[in-house]
């Protein structure tokens, strides 16, 4: 049997959206429950460098997230969580939640020696592949809950267990197995994000065969003080400091063969990336390839501000091919320029595709919730006491994610006291 | 815009490209992609993505001034990589078939021609004339004995029939390719033909008989071998006509080409053997350019029907003509087989109608698909003249 929990809310998916709602809700008296798939809260926000347009690190608000989640007994959550099944009704819902075993106990202390022995390696993928973990690992240095976790598909457990050898907290337990919890609750809100669209699909441009075409996620992670590269921007082929970087912007967005909608965060992420780069380089040029920049009210300021950097060029013309120059490696892109109506091939050291929001239920199993065309969550079509918050309902940077989280943690509420 | 610039859209214009399979034009919103992964378009004066709007616009007169249309060779690599499936490949075909409707001499055969709904009225031209003359001559019926065409449609009225086509042809090619050639020169586009026109001819003819501009198509290569068929076929039928011309009326060989005919017996010092071959050589060489206009039509036919998601869907323009590409060759190799044959009263008919469809390929040549080749080389002789090909 099942171990059987209550709360008036459940949250799904623990990224800002899903955080902000919890607490929301928690904080005005509902006792809320958030399931994260992954192992620490935070999700995509986890991974940036830093927010747009204030240009601070997000850690600074994920910090006051966390302490408002410790202080708050209403809100509780799990990690590395599945929802398995969704049933009831507005007021009486059962979510069944699958918990995968992380290895590691609560008495994990952080202290890392089980990373020094540990012989096993595997592919970061907080870092989009451009560094590597043990098997046992830390999710990222600033992760929360702070404790470690092992990968199960790839360690050899007992028949190692060196890491459980020199632990002195006993902290290391490989006997964990999967548990399933089912949670009653009045009222669902998915905030299930989003995953970065696979530029490997776009076949033209070029990411996984021209070595030094990157995507805006994995910029993020290399400006980051604690990404993979300790917060220096080099192009992945020779460790080269690009001088010369190009921004192809609606790489999959606003396109039919890829994602139709377009993905309203692209271009705020490339003026911001633009600043990472002029910044770490002084002496860099930076081309932004667009088809329109779409930088909405009060975003229009940071456009000025970046447009009136002389080093940063704005070229309108969608990049519709990128190959690799075999000598240099560097990449070469090829568009039409609109404006100048001429067909031109720039060669540069790096290119950053600003590569799109794919909403994550598309792919995640919907549970019978009403998706868009584009598999967003159609938040007028769901049935009573389910709702949606972020990017789960339509792309959104994190502001507006954070504004529609409050508004969906009043609808849950209202689902507990309608009755 | 105080200098009164004022675009006018057509707005029947666009109404009737969407119509002839231009439908997804309003689709595109300019982001040039189509321009960019295009193998055919010149650097300094890229297409299609600049057609796109002027058709958008219904900029009916620029578009038919406009050379870049005839550079495409319908690869349909913009079509695959369009993000807004606007389908830039299908528009610039439906844009070919306008220019051609909107520079041609006389405009209204072009327009008739050109309207798919008036087909029938196009083969009735032939179908009335060619009764009227037989009528007239007292030819009216089917002749006994075997089957030799001349007997029942003799030569010495098909050629004036045809020989007046031709010049028709020629002289509406001539008023058509000089209206075409001065809106190239006055274009709102600048550049001028300057170049050597010798020189842009021969390069312009090589290209076309190596096929250049379709080995440059990447995703749509099939296309290549296709025209490449249907090209050579009329190309040996152009010939094998005038080979005909000369046994007619320059050795005095008239047809069915007898090889015991004495006359040409004596030409060749009565050389049997020399005589069976100069026949062997025309007929087959005629046959061979007839299976070839056939099989490229079939390959193109082929082609359309594999549908990979980013080839153009055929215009009524277009799968017109390629029928009657294929009728050409079926009543042309059934009137033959049918001679062989014997079968007078179906024979006959058959090399009836197999003269209608002759006289709708040429008579109609400048304003068919067909006169494509045409325009293309003048817009390509143009391109090259003025240094942006």
């Amino acid at each position: 049997m099942p171990e059987e929990k209550t709360a008036q809310m459940v949250v799904i998916g623990g990224g800002i959206s899903g955080m902000t709602t919890a607490i929301e809700a928690a904080e005005a008296g509902i006792t809320s429950v958030i399931i994260e798939k992954s192992p620490y809260l935070g999700g995509r926000v986890a991974q940036l460098n830093k927010y747009f347009p204030k240009l601070c690190p997000p850690y600074c608000g994920m910090e006051i997230n966390f302490r408002r989640i410790k202080q708050n007994s209403k809100i509780s959550y799990y990690t590395m969580s599945e929802i398995e099944s969704v049933s009831g009704s507005e007021g009486n819902f059962t979510v069944k939640v699958k918990i995968n075993p992380r290895l590691v106990n609560s008495k994990c202390t952080a202290c890392n020696k089980c990373v020094e022995v540990c012989p096993v390696e595997r592919t970061n993928l907080f870092n989009f592949g451009l560094d590597k973990t043990k098997a046992v690992y830390l999710p990222h240095d600033m992760a929360f809950p702070m404790r470690y976790v092992i990968d199960e598909t790839l360690c050899t457990k007992a028949s190692c267990a060196k890491c459980a050898a020199v632990c002195k907290y006993d902290a290391i337990d490989f006997d964990m197995k999967p548990e399933t919890v089912e949670i009653k609750t009045q009222s669902v809100v998915y905030a299930t994000g989003w995953n970065p669209y696979d530029a490997k699909k776009m076949d033209n441009l070029g990411f996984g065969k021209v070595k030094n075409v990157v995507t805006n996620m994995m910029m993020e992670r290399m400006a980051s003080p604690n990404g993979p590269t300790k917060g220096k921007i080099v192009r992945p082929s020779d460790k080269k400091e690009p001088k010369t970087v190009a921004f192809v912007q609606c790489a999959g967005s606003r396109d039919i063969n890829h994602l139709a909608h377009c993905s309203a965060i692209c271009c705020m992420a490339s003026l911001k990336q633009a600043t990472y780069l002029r910044e770490q380089y002084p002496d860099s040029n930076v081309f932004i390839y667009y088809i329109d920049l779409r930088t909405p009210g009060k975003y229009e300021d940071f456009l000025k501000k970046i447009q009136a950097d002389e080093n940063v060029h704005m070229i309108k013309g969608k990049v519709a091919k990128i190959e690799e120059d075999q000598e240099s490696g560097d990449p070469i892109l090829t568009l039409e320029d609109i404006e100048g109506s001429v067909k031109i091939t720039k060669k540069v050291d790096m290119v950053v595709l600003a590569t799109g929001m794919e909403p994550a239920i598309k792919s995640a199993g919907n549970h019978g919730l009403k998706l868009d065309d584009n598999g967003f969550i159609d938040a007028d079509l769901q049935k009573a006491g389910i709702y949606s918050s972020g990017v789960a309902k339509r792309p959104n940077d994190v502001t507006n994610s954070v504004q529609d989280s409050t508004a969906s943690a009043l609808r849950g509420i209202q689902s507990t006291v309608r009755r | 815009m105080g200098d009164g610039t004022v675009v006018t859209p057509d707005l029947d214009f666009v109404k009737s490209l969407k119509s002839s399979g231009a439908d997804t034009v309003k689709r595109c919103y300019q982001c040039a992609t189509c321009s960019a992964v295009c193998s055919l378009t010149p650097p300094d004066d890229p297409f299609p993505r600049r057609e796109m709007s002027m058709a958008q616009w219904g900029l009916k007169a620029d578009l038919a001034a406009d050379p870049n249309i005839w550079l495409c060779h319908n690869c349909n690599e913009c079509t695959k990589y369009c993000p807004r499936g606007a389908r830039p490949g299908d528009v610039l075909a439906v844009l070919r078939k306008q220019a051609i409707t909107e520079n041609a001499f006389p405009g209204f055969l072009a327009k008739i021609v050109g309207e798919p709904k008036l087909l029938i009225l196009t083969f009735l031209i032939p179908i009335v004339l060619f009764l009227l003359i037989l009528n007239a001559t007292g030819h009216l019926n089917i002749p006994d004995g075997p089957v030799v065409y001349d007997h029942f449609f003799p030569i010495h009225y098909v050629d004036p029939i045809f020989l007046t086509s031709a010049t028709f042809v020629f002289i509406s090619f001539v008023i058509s390719i000089s209206r075409f050639w001065k809106n190239l020169n006055t274009n709102p586009h600048k550049l001028m033909a300057e170049g050597n026109l010798v020189k842009s001819i021969v390069e312009t003819l090589k290209e076309f008989l190596l096929h250049k501009k379709f080995e440059k198509c990447t995703v749509n290569k099939d296309r290549t071998w296709a025209h490449r068929f249907v090209f050579f076929g009329f190309l040996g039928l152009f010939i094998t006509t005038n080979w005909a011309v000369f046994y007619i009326y320059v050795l005095g060989w008239h047809s069915p080409y007898r090889v015991d005919d004495p006359a040409i017996l004596a030409l060749f010092n009565g050389s049997k053997e020399l005589v069976v071959l100069c026949y062997l050589a025309f007929k087959g060489f005629g046959n061979l350019s007839a299976l070839a206009l056939f099989i490229g039509a079939v390959l193109i036919f082929n082609n359309k029907a594999k549908d990979k998601g980013f080839v153009t869907k055929m215009s009524a323009f277009d799968s017109s003509f390629n029928v009657v590409v294929m009728l050409l060759f079926i009543t042309g190799i059934l009137s033959e087989l049918l001679r062989w044959g014997n079968v007078a009263n179906i024979a006959y008919p058959m090399y009836f109608a197999h003269l209608v469809f002759v006289f709708y390929t040429i008579a109609f040549l400048p304003f068919t698909k067909l006169a494509h080749m045409v325009y293309r080389t003048t817009a390509i002789v143009y391109a090259k003249m003025a240094n942006k090909d």
